[in-house]
């Protein structure tokens, strides 16, 4: 119930001051806002909104709109006494606070985003060292220069089978078998069947007495690997026989190195060998597996077998499935050890604009680790050997294409000399000369910073935008030969670099950060009320969301709407299976509709909505957080306390929905709940495995909401469908896309480049039938144009001159 | 008590340095500390079993004479045991030289496995820790005894092939430990930082040079970044100079270059090169614990340099009545020995860091070999030797014993660390305890 505010104000302990600066509701001219704002409000926010530790830490910046944050104001400030302020000061203090430095405009003002000269990070620094490696050493068969196949076109193996099994060695006269293995998961039981169709020998065949002939029988498995994710991959090989792996490494040749596992020696009770590989995801990688299976003696236990499993990054161990193997060449690729601190995310997105005591370690032992790599190999990579007169001339020559490739640009002769010459003086020591090389200009600025202004600027803001990585060859050249200046020019290189396999790794790693299943690590539910939702399917969901993604991104239309709206799934049989869907073809994964009205795109992916779940229950509050903050855009602030929901607080009976309610009815709540919650209990038809569901403890869902759009037009939302609806023609939340994708391929706050880019992004975004790729080089050729001069900001872009 | 001992007391006790003069006097908290010098042990490897009538001294106990075997070992004679009579008792699944190789330092069974030897059941690896490895643990996990890498494993021509013939060093059941072959390598690994740090140093002066080049490119507003990044390059141009002050006590030796590790005529330069190192890492107290293993069991080494072409293992076969071969084994077992001699001469003629009389004194060299004989595969009278000090072992003297187990052996090895387990490998072998050397 409200009281007069004039009677209010004498009982408030500021009520004298304000009573002196104004006159009341009912005088003529309006109240100060700053005024009510100094007396009342920056005990807490402090004078210009910054905050105040101890009171109200986080500065007052928001995206509401004037008359919300009046209506908020109204109803909750100031916190000791809510509802003291009349209308009419509510409105005067909430015009002040959003002009002065609430508002997005505002803040801009007061804080001119600007490009800051910006240090690699960490996945920058591990993909540039991977290709710069790439470009300077010998030409090598390349499986990821090309467009990547369908990822979820099973391939495998290429398999080599033979009739003798000798450590080390494979004889072609031999030969059993030669053919294609989609997964390698063996055992050889018995003497009939796969092996029969191998035609391998019989198992229990003793070698004869005093033979020198070998018995038994062997394979080798060759071909290519794709990791999905960037991180740690931890192999397990499983056999009671003796095996040699090679994972990202080169089995045969002048390039070949010793094998990554080398089980000559197994047990039968301890079957399992395992070796961990850091490999950088969207990337394919040489397998080799030479297998021996030795003849027993009758009656051994000795049951030979293979398995070639892996437990990838946010995945479960399990064999490597077929659509990460192919049968293709390719070279191997260095992927850093060091690793080095997380970048500074607390932007919303990771950037390189802190250095510290860490960082400069990491860089240090990241630097001498490349170092020793390319010394042991200086022979290979410079093309050279041992005795050659011309050794230290090609060991020079290949540490001057090293520097070159690392600055991205051709080296004046003064920095030749500068960077590579001094370490080759007469008389020095190859290695210990190209380690110095390798070493400055890996610790270099050059090198370490994306921005360094140098004639290769534009080219290096374009490759790091778009692949985290160095320039290729073309754009090199480009860069080179001045044809990086106008905008068309960058724009044509921009739409080429869109089709490489490492803007693919980058959006999807976009795709993961805005979906926000980066982190996620346990989905896993109560097993006794969710029977089957085992780690298995938990993966094939991962993989279905990845192949959605990729889908749409890159095989089909390119529209990001369809990524909202789309009413089917990507599933393999299994997850067919649990989710009641029609089986899809051969039991891979492959497009199967939903029923209508039951989908709709990632909004509903299963993965999704069981991470943003309980354990047994839904959660309205997490899957209504997402969709506030990725897919419609709006920005939340943290809660202002902690609350746990705890089941044991609530009777029985009460719906999922009513108890939520209940939690965030709170006046302190609802300044976000009324956002979050509305979308939340739109995605109430799915339960804690993402599975539609039709009533919740015997009761009806009721999934209606309203929520409140900016010009306060209540919007119904029946489901995911309409939440969908609303998302893809919602200029906010197309605008909040833009952005968001903007700030994690440029790592540089989109408003630098001028107050009008990202309207103009949405504009070109819009225009192009909300085309991916497309919007993906427009984003890439506005980073590399970089900020415009003051004096440019109304006219055209322009490159910046060297 | 040296003076780590006394520092590594003194925190223990809560004392600073500051209080040092006013307590060195107190008897009770001497007492108090440990007083155990420092020990090492050091396993030698050779391949193939010996030749017992030119091994064993005929005598047993003080006065006893050096047969032609041991002989270059005369130096040394006051400080040697020679064992004659332990057996290596370790039966089940494998050949006899596997299991003579793999049983050896961890005598227990191997485990069950695709490995099949010339005879016998096929087998895996041992299912146990090997004593040297025991003994790194122990002294691991003491702050006072414990170093940079605790144990290290030399090899010398060992093939490079993993299986129950080329290990001996195992970290656990199924677990053995690589010897490195190749001295690069292990210097590598032993001053792999050395190198580094003065090629960082090497590179400071032009790297700041660059960050000054570039900080007058970019706006002042980014120059506070570069600023930063400057004062951590300074930060580790002083890191670097601090590290001058733990410099090694004992410079890395000179090693010569390219000989490579797999080649057999390399073998004399491997093993000097691979002994220096080893003593090296063991005078900058980088380890407590080494092994050095001499090619494999059923090792074929070519010695050409003693003007013998034939393989070890094949000559190993011959019968005793071929006394050609007979002489071509005794002659390539000498060689051993001398080269465990220039171990001990290299351990005798370097004094104990923090003194205390020489390395030698404070080392214990077990040098040994997987069978008894070659050509009767037998693990009874498997020959070992024992040369230098620190085990508290009455030395200088022939003892024969009758097949004792080689466990007791092992337990005898540790308990001379001070490291008091009743029972290493198989329980039912260690029946009576440990070996009495005292």
């Amino acid at each position: 119930m409200r009281i007069p505010a004039a009677a209010r104000l004498f009982g408030s302990a500021a009520g004298a001051a304000l009573l002196a600066a104004c006159s009341g509701p009912s005088a003529s001219t309006p109240p100060s806002g700053a005024r009510i704002y100094a007396a009342q409000c920056a005990t807490c926010h402090g004078e210009r909104g910054q905050g105040v530790a101890g009171k109200y830490a986080d500065p007052l910046h928001g995206d509401w709109s004037q008359a919300k944050l009046a209506r908020y104001v109204a109803a909750n400030m100031p916190e000791d006494k809510p509802e003291s302020l009349a209308p009419v000061e509510a409105e005067a203090v909430a015009a002040f606070v959003y002009d002065a430095f609430y508002s997005p405009v505002a803040q801009a003002r007061n804080h001119p985003a600007r490009v800051e000269l910006a240090r690699l990070t960490s996945r920058q620094y591990a993909i540039a060292v991977a290709d710069l490696l790439r470009q300077v050493g010998p030409a090598t068969a390349d499986a990821n220069s090309a467009a990547l196949p369908a990822t979820e076109d099973a391939t495998g193996l290429a398999a080599t089978y033979y009739n003798v099994a000798q450590r080390g060695r494979f004889d072609p006269a031999k030969l059993a078998h030669r053919g294609t293995d989609p997964v390698v998961d063996f055992t050889f039981p018995e003497n009939g069947g796969l092996r029969a169709r191998l035609a391998l020998p019989p198992i229990d065949r003793p070698p004869t007495p005093n033979s020198r002939e070998p018995a038994g029988f062997s394979a080798q498995w060759r071909g290519t690997l794709l990791a999905d994710e960037t991180g740690d991959h931890e192999f397990v090989i499983r056999t009671p026989n003796s095996v040699r792996v090679w994972i990202n490494a080169e089995p045969d040749g002048r390039a070949g190195s010793p094998p990554t596992l080398d089980i000559n020696v197994s047990t039968p009770t301890e079957p399992d060998h395992r070796v961990t590989v850091r490999l950088l995801g969207g990337r394919r990688y040489p397998i080799a597996i030479d297998w021996w299976a030795l003849a027993e003696k009758a009656g051994s236990p000795v049951v030979p077998a293979i398995s070639l499993r892996w437990k990838p990054p946010h995945g479960s161990e399990r064999p490597i499935p077929a659509r990460n193997l192919s049968t293709a060449r390719t070279a191997p690729t260095f992927v850093v050890a060091t690793r080095f601190p997380a970048d500074d995310a607390s932007f919303g997105y990771e950037r390189g604009t802190t250095v510290s005591k860490s960082w400069d370690e990491a860089a240090t032992a990241a630097a001498l680790e490349v170092a020793s790599h390319v010394e042991k190999r200086l022979d290979r990579l410079a093309g050279t050997r041992a005795g050659d007169p011309q050794r230290a001339q090609k060991a020079e020559a290949f540490a001057a294409r090293f520097v070159a490739a690392a600055f991205r640009r051709p080296l004046a002769d003064e920095e030749r000399a500068r960077f590579v010459g001094r370490w080759f003086a007469a008389g020095a020591e190859p290695e210990a000369a190209l380690r110095h090389a390798v070493l400055l200009a890996l610790k270099s600025p050059q090198f370490l910073y994306v921005d360094v202004p140098s004639p290769a600027t534009v080219a290096s803001r374009l490759s790091f935008g778009l692949w985290d990585s160095v320039p290729d060859a073309p754009l090199a050249a480009a860069a080179s030969a001045d044809e990086l200046r106008t905008r068309e020019q960058i724009a044509a290189h921009a739409a080429r670099m869109t089709g490489d396999p490492r803007t693919r790794a980058k959006l999807r790693e976009f795709f993961h950060q805005w979906l926000q299943i980066r982190y996620v690590e346990d989905l896993g539910k109560d097993a006794a009320l969710f029977p089957g939702f085992d780690a298995a399917l938990i993966d094939d969901l991962r993989t279905s969301l990845d192949l959605f993604i990729d889908r749409i991104a890159w095989g089909g239309t390119g529209d990001f709407r369809e990524l909202l709206k789309a009413d089917y799934l990507i599933a393999n049989d299994r997850i067919a299976r649990f989710y009641g869907l029609p089986a899809p073809a051969d039991g891979r994964f492959a497009r199967v509709a939903a029923p209508a009205g039951e989908r709709a795109g990632v909004l509903t992916h299963p993965y999704l909505l069981a991470a943003h779940s309980y354990k047994a229950a839904s959660s309205p509050i997490h899957r209504g957080v997402f969709l506030t903050r990725s897919v419609v855009g709006r920005r939340l602030k943290s809660p202002p306390m902690a609350v746990a929901f705890d089941e044991a607080q609530f009777e029985a009976g009460l719906t999922m929905r009513e108890k939520v309610t209940r939690l965030t009815r709170g006046a302190d709540c609802q300044g976000c709940h009324s956002v979050i919650n509305p979308l939340g209990f739109s995605l109430e038809w799915y339960d804690a495995a993402g599975r539609f569901r039709r009533e919740e403890k015997g009761r009806p869902i009721d999934a209606v909401s309203e929520f409140l759009a900016d010009d306060r037009t209540a919007v119904r939302f029946g489901g995911a469908r309409d939440v969908a609806e609303f998302a893809a023609s919602d200029e906010r939340a197309q605008l909040a896309f833009v952005e968001q994708l903007f700030h994690h391929f440029v790592k540089q706050p989109a408003r630098a480049y001028g107050p009008d880019t990202l309207a103009r992004l949405r504009d070109s975004f819009v225009a192009s039938g909300f085309n991916l790729p497309k919007l993906l080089a427009e984003v890439a050729t506005f980073g590399a144009l970089g900020a415009p001069a003051p004096a440019l900001l109304a006219s055209s872009q322009t490159a910046p001159r060297p | 008590m040296n003076r780590l001992h006394r520092r590594a007391f003194l925190k223990r006790a809560g004392l600073s340095a500051a209080v040092l003069p006013f307590i060195t006097g107190l008897p009770s908290l001497a007492l108090a500390a440990p007083t155990r010098p420092r020990q090492r042990l050091i396993v030698v490897f050779s391949p193939n079993g010996t030749i017992p009538t030119e091994f064993w001294p005929d005598e047993a106990g003080r006065a006893f004479t050096l047969k032609k075997i041991l002989a270059p070992l005369a130096p040394h004679r006051e400080r040697m045991l020679t064992l004659q009579g332990v057996s290596n008792r370790i039966r089940g699944d494998g050949d006899g030289h596997m299991r003579g190789m793999s049983c050896l330092l961890t005598a227990i069974e191997l485990l069950p496995g695709n490995i099949m030897g010339g005879s016998g059941v096929p087998a895996g690896w041992a299912s146990g820790i090997s004593i040297d490895q025991e003994i790194k643990n122990f002294f691991q996990s003491q702050a006072n005894t414990r170093t940079r890498f605790g144990s290290l494993e030399f090899g010398v021509g060992v093939q490079d092939r993993a299986d129950p013939w080329t290990r001996m060093s195992y970290a656990g059941s199924g677990k053995p430990v690589a010897p490195i072959s190749d001295p690069y390598q292990m210097y590598e690994k032993l001053y792999g930082r050395t190198k580094d740090r003065e090629s960082l140093r090497s590179v400071l002066d032009p790297l700041r040079a660059e960050l000054g080049r570039v900080r007058g490119l970019v706006s002042a507003e980014d120059r506070r970044m570069l600023d930063e990044h400057e004062t951590l390059v300074r930060q580790l141009e002083r890191d670097l100079a601090d590290g001058t002050g733990a410099a090694f006590r004992h410079a890395p030796p000179e090693l010569e270059r390219g000989v490579a590790a797999e080649q057999n005529d390399h073998v004399p330069r491997l093993s000097r090169m691979q002994i220096d190192l080893l003593v090296n890492s063991l005078a900058n107290d980088m380890a407590r614990v080494a092994t050095l293993q001499y090619t494999k069991s059923v090792g074929g080494a070519r010695m050409n340099w003693l003007g013998i072409s034939d393989g070890h293992h094949g000559l190993s076969h011959e019968p005793d009545k071929d006394e050609v071969a007979q002489e071509k084994l005794i002659k390539i077992n000498t060689w051993f020995a001398g080269e465990v001699r220039y171990l001990a001469d290299k351990l005798a003629a370097t004094p104990e860091p923090g003194g205390g009389g020489s390395m030698l004194d404070h080392t214990l060299i077990v040098w040994t070999n997987e069978l008894g004989k070659g050509n009767s595969h037998t693990l009874d009278n498997i020959p070992f030797v024992l040369v230098g000090g620190g085990f508290g072992f009455e030395m200088g003297r022939a003892l024969k014993f009758d097949k004792v187990p080689h466990n007791r052996l092992h337990l005898a090895l540790a308990h001379g660390v001070g490291h008091r387990i009743e029972t290493f490998g198989k329980k039912d072998l260690c029946a009576g305890g440990p070996l009495v050397l005292a």
